[in-house]
């Protein structure tokens, strides 16, 4: 995020985009509560209605898959109504003209049929946008999870760079990270192409700066994405695949796809706190420590880094993370031994120049210290680009629009509905931990649920909370019918942490090509009525406890 | 009674809480005043803690290291001397055979932290020797 959070409440508007706080980020749903409270206009797009769209002057409800052109139809009012800041984009930003020139083909009336809304009420959200003294964007997965995704994310950063919402307290872009250190992971560098603090692999000099570091010459050529496995394993390039903490055999889009996948490995190595399905293909386990069994640093979806610290001790024989990747290298020949975290951090922030002066000490109990901090007295970012100043070469913010292309697999006869895959507040990702705990468990439990439009659903003869079948090209999987009048008619919603109702076995591995993420937000899929109600109750209760007794098994067993 | 700090481990909020713990037991979750969620706490970070506890509800915890000695092997639970042998021959034998670069390392976005991560992408550089290295960010 360009700015804090906290800084949302500072917001004159808020653009909420394809984000669904409420379920997804509840404490920063306070926060746009908060923003309400203080006065502050909310334009909501998105194709359900979520919490914050209750609450909101102005709920768009556009089309599933419609994201791009909705976005161009803003900028193009807001240029060709003159409401940009005409000094802001001449001074500080490159790549105008031809940002220009495409919003130009997007008037709001000639994207009505693409976004189902009315010309007027996009106008009118561009005006309130382009009007607020303080304007912030947040968007979610509603705007990343699709084929197009990228080209939203710069099209929406674009409408910032047109209103000079950058650079200030309570402005900006907001994508709220999903999971807890999805921030983190990206700052230490767990990304193919770049070290820790965002340091390309392929620049001779700061690989220099690591070789020197470590101690070994190291590759400047870029690894590959996850989301590429597939195809590496297939062309028989990927080998080995070693899984650290994620659960990819439920958390990835085409599951069949990625099981297979797995198969083909000469080796899987699967490091975590429980036994998951995805364990069940390792060829090696390594039992780690867990959150509220060790310390360490995470980093906030606002760039915040925050320790945390150990509460209890682990009862088996299990070692943090950090120390089994050190035996493990220690062991191929490398030694690697660290006394601490705070050891490891001081390593990190002397080769990451972004983190440099971010000590234990700083950030000791409560305290919270963002990114970018180059010195020990420097006290860390609120929100970036102050004077201006963007972090590209020539340091000036740079517009590029995109034309709208739809998704993929469009819903024909065989599969006429849209399925969108999305999070509900009690469990979290792959629900190892959530479906560990008692409370949690007891709110909501397999198989999950599909929502529907009450239309759809009586069109198929199915009552509320009915067990159905949901098909796609890729899977079938059961599931409950959830008669939901906030879910537009023709789409269909379900969850992704459901190991039974397992939305992910539906999902199309189709991805953005910049970002390689899958469009989790759009297949098509068939739901179907289920005579034997009896039968089907019986069939998620069978198919559940054998999961859960297999999964015991190998533990108990080994 | 003791109640230590932590960052609740559910999303991208960074929600402080403190873990209330009695004879090595979770017993309570309590907001604290951090910086983004001001005293504020979700259904997940008041309730989401009792799996220290080993509830055993939905899924066992992987407590000792475990090998599969061919594909068609159960899981065998063995001392981490000989897990670490195991995994280091057969990533040293891969790599030898078919280049670094057919090793493929994941990250965690969730529980381990941060300087986990750290170590992970330096053994993948340093010691396997590639840039073969993404995380969860996707998904």
């Amino acid at each position: 995020m360009s700015n804090a959070i906290t800084e949302i409440q500072q917001a004159k508007c808020l653009l909420i985009f394809g984000y669904n706080a409420a379920d997804s980020h509840p404490v920063v749903a306070r926060h746009i509560l908060k923003a309400r409270a203080n006065g502050a206009k909310i334009i909501v797009c998105d194709p359900r209605k979520i919490e914050s769209a209750r609450i909101a002057d102005q709920w768009l409800p556009l089309n599933n898959g419609s994201n791009m052109a909705l976005v161009n139809a803003i900028a193009n009012v807001i240029i060709e109504e003159d409401l940009y800041d005409k000094a802001f984009v001449q001074n500080n930003t490159e790549g105008f003209d031809a940002f220009r020139e495409i919003a130009s083909h997007y008037t709001p009336e000639s994207v009505e049929q693409v976004t189902g809304l009315k010309a007027a009420d996009i106008r009118l959200a561009a005006r309130t946008y382009a009007a607020a003294s303080e304007a912030m964007i947040l968007w979610g997965m509603g705007v990343t999870q699709y084929g197009q995704a990228v080209d939203v994310v710069r099209g929406l950063a674009g409408l910032a760079l047109l209103t000079g919402n950058f650079g200030r307290p309570g402005v900006g872009c907001g994508p709220v990270r999903g999971q807890n250190n999805v921030q983190g992971t990206c700052d230490m560098g767990m990304l193919p192409h770049q070290f820790p603090g965002y340091q390309s692999v392929a620049d001779d000099v700061i690989r220099d700066k690591f070789e020197k570091a470590w101690g070994v010459t190291l590759s400047g050529t870029p690894g590959y994405r996850l989301t590429e496995v597939g195809h590496k394993a297939d062309e028989g390039i990927c080998k080995a695949f070693y899984i650290f903490g994620e659960d990819p055999a439920q958390t990835e889009a085409d599951l069949a796809a990625m099981r297979a996948t797995m198969r083909k490995m000469e080796l899987v190595i699967v490091q975590d706190i429980f036994m998951t399905q995805t364990a069940e293909f390792a060829d090696v386990i390594f039992p780690a420590t867990s959150w509220g069994e060790h310390e360490g640093v995470y980093s906030s979806a606002d760039r915040g880094f925050q320790r945390f610290y150990k509460a209890v001790n682990p009862s088996g024989d299990v070692k943090p993370d950090w120390e089994i990747f050190s035996l493990l290298a220690t062991r191929m020949g490398y030694p690697m031994s660290y006394s601490n975290t705070e050891e490891i951090w001081d390593e990190l922030r002397a080769l990451a120049p972004l983190y440099a002066g971010v000590t234990y000490e700083k950030m000791a109990d409560l305290k919270s210290v963002q990114w970018p901090c180059p010195t020990e007295d420097h006290p860390g970012t609120s929100y970036l680009f102050e004077g201006n100043k963007f972090s590209t070469p020539s340091g000036k913010g740079i517009f590029i629009g995109a034309e709208w292309r739809p998704p993929l697999e469009q819903p024909d006869s065989d599969y006429p509905l849209v399925l969108s895959t999305v999070r509900e507040v009690g469990h979290y990702s792959c629900r190892s931990m959530t479906g560990n705990c008692s409370a949690l468990q007891t709110l909501a439990d397999e198989p999950g649920y599909v929502q529907m439009h009450p239309d759809d659903a009586k069109a198929l003869g199915i009552d509320d909370q009915q067990l159905v079948w949901v098909s796609s090209r890729r899977g079938k999987v059961i599931s409950r019918a959830n008669y939901n009048d906030r879910v537009n008619k023709g789409v269909v919603y379900m969850t992704y942490q459901w190991w039974i109702g397992a939305c992910n076995e539906l999902t199309i591995e189709h991805v953005d090509p910049i970002s390689s993420t899958p469009e989790f937000k759009y297949c098509a899929v068939k739901v179907e009525h289920i005579d034997d109600q009896a039968w089907a109750e019986n069939y998620v209760q069978t198919e559940y406890s054998s999961l859960k007794a297999r999964l015991k098994s190998h533990v108990a067993n080994a | 009674m003791k109640k230590s700090i932590v960052v609740c481990p559910y999303c991208g909020t960074g929600c402080k809480l403190k873990l209330v713990v009695e004879n090595n037991k979770v017993i309570a979750a309590e907001p604290a005043m951090g910086r983004t969620n001001e005293g504020q706490l979700c259904l997940k970070g008041y309730y989401g803690w009792d799996f220290l506890n080993d509830t055993n509800l939905l899924t066992p915890r992987l407590k000792q290291p475990m090998i599969r000695r061919t594909r068609e092997s159960a899981l065998e639970a063995v001392s981490w001397d000989e897990a670490i042998q195991f995994a280091s021959d057969k990533l040293m034998a891969i790599k030898k055979q078919y280049g670094p670069d057919a090793i493929m390392t994941t990250g965690s976005a969730r529980g381990p932290g941060n300087e986990a991560n750290y170590v992970m992408q330096k053994f993948a550089r340093a010691v396997i020797g590639t840039n073969n290295v993404d995380h969860c960010a996707r998904v």
